[in-house]
């Protein structure tokens, strides 16, 4: 087929205002906010229908198109740029919220509801609930972040958002639809067990499995108040006791360790960001109270939150892209990595040297995920995105800090193709032939998101 | 050192990260930027034009008569301005979308369709978007008596004087009743068709002339009843470094402050139930929302109700930034939401304070038959006894 019909037939699936291949599109969806080099995109298309995505995807397969899923597009590596051209599926006209299951608290979404609609959404309509959700922009969908194990105010206590999906409808690359979790045999999406876990083939997939229309996410309860206990860390060291301790008591809702220059008060020290909640005032005194103790009891001082901050660090999501503009420059990227917890200190320093070789101030965030069973550990290098040696010397400082986390045990997270490269270097030969067959067998023609987890 | 205000918004549109903030309400409720709820593609909203004029600007993209229609498919209401949270950004994202559209007319790619609103505005027969022959308002100084001097001007305004002529009578009224002392000039047009549209060539020479004209009438002040013409003399002409020496009010400044001043009283009941739209030129733009709000609440027997989408946060009526008369058919569409979001609250007069706003939900209104009065607030007062206190 030529590019003429392949736009055509998409027009014909989509509607002639939802398929493009006009160079404007093309421009935009070549390229993410992050530092990655843009990648030619042949079409963009925006599906509304599971059916209309079948039809896309059947097309594709035929022709042996690639397809790329896409979201929000903010995960900053350039996971949606595609690596081999072909078409952008935009998800975000599947924008439909279908259920809000109250008693066994899950919301079921299509896959290009938005952060910002299910925040508006559960305010309005169901605000006992909340809903998972990471500090990136309100325009990231659930299902992206989800889908990448995304992190969030909510992962200390209950894990990684990858854990709380609950199933999932996904269309696969002959076009057939698949329900994965319980909604693949009963009318409720309230678990992906006790059966085989097929929910896991698609995480961190990167699409190279199927294209998600449905998700199910699990929602929690929300407390009245919440609140922030600030506290400042001098000795790096006692990060991973100071971390254990913490969590013994279940006090923290949300837990991050944060080194940054700005603002003032942060500058030489890491900085305890300790969320935590309640249904009264009182119960959030008592709360702070403990926490002012261990923090003590383990060489780190407490402090009050300046006022003029306090907005700025309880706001859900927080605004976190200002790192964009560190710079002045518009663009920042980082490596994300899922750590042990006892490496914590360690990569803390190493990331502090890469930046200041590279000439970045530096920027980092360490989350701890489920009571520390992981730590969500990212180092943030902003660039000037009109100075093209800024963004080489970002690219490096990214490469390195990669090499860093896998040294140290850790896992990058959401990596980049240069990122993923390095853990298939150093994946079990085992769990790459098993990813292999499984790719050969759901994807024969190589059409979902090829390039990314090349094994 | 410059400061952020002072800088060329080509030295930072590179700046816009592209993070979508600019496509929402407040509260991430609904998508408020009309432009990407409609085309939905990235390509879209605020962040995906900047991008795609530093690609121009870098030589990454050419001009095409697609990528005009991109920076011409925006209303520029403004709702990216109050939800972009960089605030380097917040007071020059509309100009950044309007200079690129100046970019194109330059390269030879502003569309027909907004082309003619100049053309017909420079025609020496005209003076105005509408292509209506120009009114010289020596006939309406006939009718309601004005003096050829006065303390103040009513600047009508192009569509108040060819499309809402029941908006400049009712203004006219309201005024003569008043009893301050103005009177009319021979104006052309303020220039805000070209200035949203990027046709700037022979903005100053309009400017100058209306300056001049207001000024000949020997006037300190200028009461406006057009947002679109409140803007552009109070914002754009001092961009333009034209030196305006008189002030600017629009007719809701002036009514309130009549009120407040216990100069005149509304002295009729006007029993029905009316919600009020605020419009982009006089919002976003002026930050004026509490102006008319106030003097809806001195109208005895009024029930005010407001829409979901008010004030910053306002739904755009469609009709701006050359959309109009580019895309008809989807200023409609962008009405009929109005309209319906109107209809929520039970009233039967849907407001406001530009005509047009009044035009486009009219229209609206008409097409898909939704049965409201929509009336201007001056068409209101005119409706009602206004009794002189001095
Ligand atoms: C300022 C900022 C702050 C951030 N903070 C956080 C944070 O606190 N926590 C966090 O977890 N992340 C954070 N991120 C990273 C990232 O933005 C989020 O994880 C985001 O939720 C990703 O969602 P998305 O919709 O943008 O996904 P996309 O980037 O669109 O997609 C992510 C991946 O999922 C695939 N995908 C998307 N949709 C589908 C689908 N329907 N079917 C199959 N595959 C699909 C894509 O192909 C891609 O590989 C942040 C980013 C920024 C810019």
């Amino acid at each position: 087929m030529s590019n003429v019909e392949v736009l055509s037939k998409l027009e014909e699936i989509v509607g002639k205002d939802f398929a493009s291949n006009s160079p404007e599109e093309l421009f935009i969806y070549s390229q993410d906010p992050g530092v990655s080099h843009p990648r030619p995109v042949d079409f963009v298309a925006m599906p509304e229908t599971v059916e209309e995505v079948q039809q896309i995807v059947r097309i594709a397969n035929e022709e042996k198109i690639p397809i790329i899923p896409m979201g929000g597009g903010m995960t900053l590596s350039g996971l949606v740029i595609p690596v081999k051209g072909g078409i952008v599926l935009d998800m975000k006209r599947m924008d439909k919220i279908i259920e809000i299951n109250e008693t066994s608290r899950y919301a079921l979404v299509e896959a290009g509801v938005t952060s910002g609609q299910i925040i508006s959404y559960l305010n309005e309509k169901y605000p006992d609930l909340r809903a998972p959700f990471p500090d990136a922009p309100p325009s990231i969908t659930l299902a992206g972040n989800a889908l990448i194990h995304g992190s969030g105010y909510l992962s200390q206590k209950y894990g990684d958002h990858g854990a709380m999906i609950n199933g999932l409808e996904v269309v696969l690359a002959n076009g057939e639809v698949l329900k994965v979790g319980s909604c693949a045999m009963s009318k409720y999406w309230f678990t992906r067990g006790p059966i085989p876990d097929l929910v896991g083939l698609f995480t961190s997939a990167f699409g190279t499995m199927g294209i998600v229309t449905k998700l199910s996410i699990k929602l929690f309860p929300k407390p009245k108040f919440r609140d922030i206990v600030i506290g400042l860390i001098k000795d790096l060291d006692t990060i991973p006791e100071l971390v254990l301790n913490l969590t013994k008591t279940d006090i923290p809702e949300d837990l991050m360790v944060a080194l940054a220059e700005k603002p003032d008060f942060m500058k030489g020290y890491a900085i305890l960001m300790l969320y935590i909640n309640g249904d009264t005032q009182e119960e959030l005194a008592s709360k702070t109270k403990i926490l002012k103790k261990m923090y003590r009891k383990n060489k780190a001082t407490f402090m009050k939150m300046p006022p003029k901050y306090y907005d700025i660090f309880l706001e859900q999501p927080q605004f976190a892209a200002k790192a964009a503009d560190f710079r002045k420059g518009g663009g920042f990227e980082y490596v994300g990595s899922f750590m042990p917890l006892e490496k914590i200190p360690e990569a803390i320093e190493i990331a502090r040297d890469i930046s200041l070789k590279y000439g970045i101030v530096p920027t980092q965030v360490s989350r701890i995920i489920g009571r520390g069973h992981a730590v969500m550990f990212a180092a943030s290098y902003s660039f000037n995105r009109a100075d093209p040696e800024d963004m080489e010397k970002a690219r490096k400082a990214l490469h390195e800090t990669n090499e860093m986390v896998l040294n140290l045990g850790g896992l990058p997270w959401k990596a980049e193709l240069g990122g993923q490269k390095l853990m298939i270097e150093k994946m079990d030969p085992n769990y790459k032939m098993l990813l292999k067959t499984i790719r050969n067998i759901v994807d024969p023609n190589g059409i979902m998101n090829p390039g990314n987890w090349e094994v | 050192m410059t400061s952020e205000a002072e800088l060329d918004w080509k030295d930072i549109i590179h700046r816009c990260f592209r993070c979508g903030y600019c496509k929402f309400t407040y509260d991430y409720n609904d998508f408020n930027c009309p432009s990407y709820k409609k085309h939905r593609f990235e390509t879209y909203s605020t962040g995906g034009r900047l991008w795609l004029i530093y690609g121009v600007i870098n030589g990454d993209l050419q001009w095409s008569e697609n990528l005009a229609n991109v920076l011409y498919s925006c209303p520029t209401c403004g709702n990216c301005m109050e939800n972009c949270r960089f605030e380097k950004f917040n007071f020059l994202l509309v100009d950044m979308i309007e200079a690129a559209r100046a970019e194109a007319t330059k390269s030879g790619f502003c569309p027909e369709k907004q082309k003619v609103l100049v053309e017909r505005a420079t025609n020496p027969e005209m003076w105005n978007p509408y292509g209506e022959p120009n009114s010289d308002n020596e006939a309406l100084k006939k009718e309601y008596d004005l003096p050829d001097e006065a303390e103040w001007v009513y600047f009508i305004g192009c569509t108040s004087n060819y499309r809402q002529q029941n908006l400049r009578d009712a203004t006219l009224r309201l005024l003569k009743k008043t009893g301050i002392d103005f009177t009319l000039v021979d104006e052309h047009c303020c220039t805000s068709p070209m200035l949203r549209t990027g046709q700037v060539d022979c903005a100053s020479d309009f400017m100058n002339y209306n300056i001049a004209r207001i000024k000949n009438a020997g006037a300190s002040k200028v009461v406006t009843s057009c947002a679109g013409c409140y803007r552009t003399l109070l914002k754009d002409y001092e961009k333009f470094g034209a030196d305006l020496g008189f002030e600017v009010y629009h007719t809701g400044e002036l009514i309130k402050k009549l009120l407040n001043d216990g100069k005149i009283k509304i002295a009729s009941n006007y029993d029905k139930v009316i919600t009020y739209h605020d419009p982009c030129h006089l919002g976003r733009h002026m930050d004026m929302y509490e102006v008319p709000r106030e003097v809806i609440k001195q109208i005895p027997g009024i029930k005010f109700v407001e829409m979901e989408r008010i004030r910053e946060n306002a739904w755009c009526c469609g009709a701006g930034g050359g959309v109009k008369i580019g895309y008809p058919d989807w200023a409609l569409e962008i009405s009929k939401e109005r309209l319906e979001e109107a209809k929520e609250t039970g009233a039967a007069v849907l407001t406001s304070m530009c005509p047009f706003c009044k035009t486009n939900l009219s229209d609206a209104n008409e097409t898909f038959n939704m049965g409201f009065e929509v009336l201007d607030l001056i068409e209101i007062l005119d409706q009602l006894d206004i009794e002189i206190l001095e």
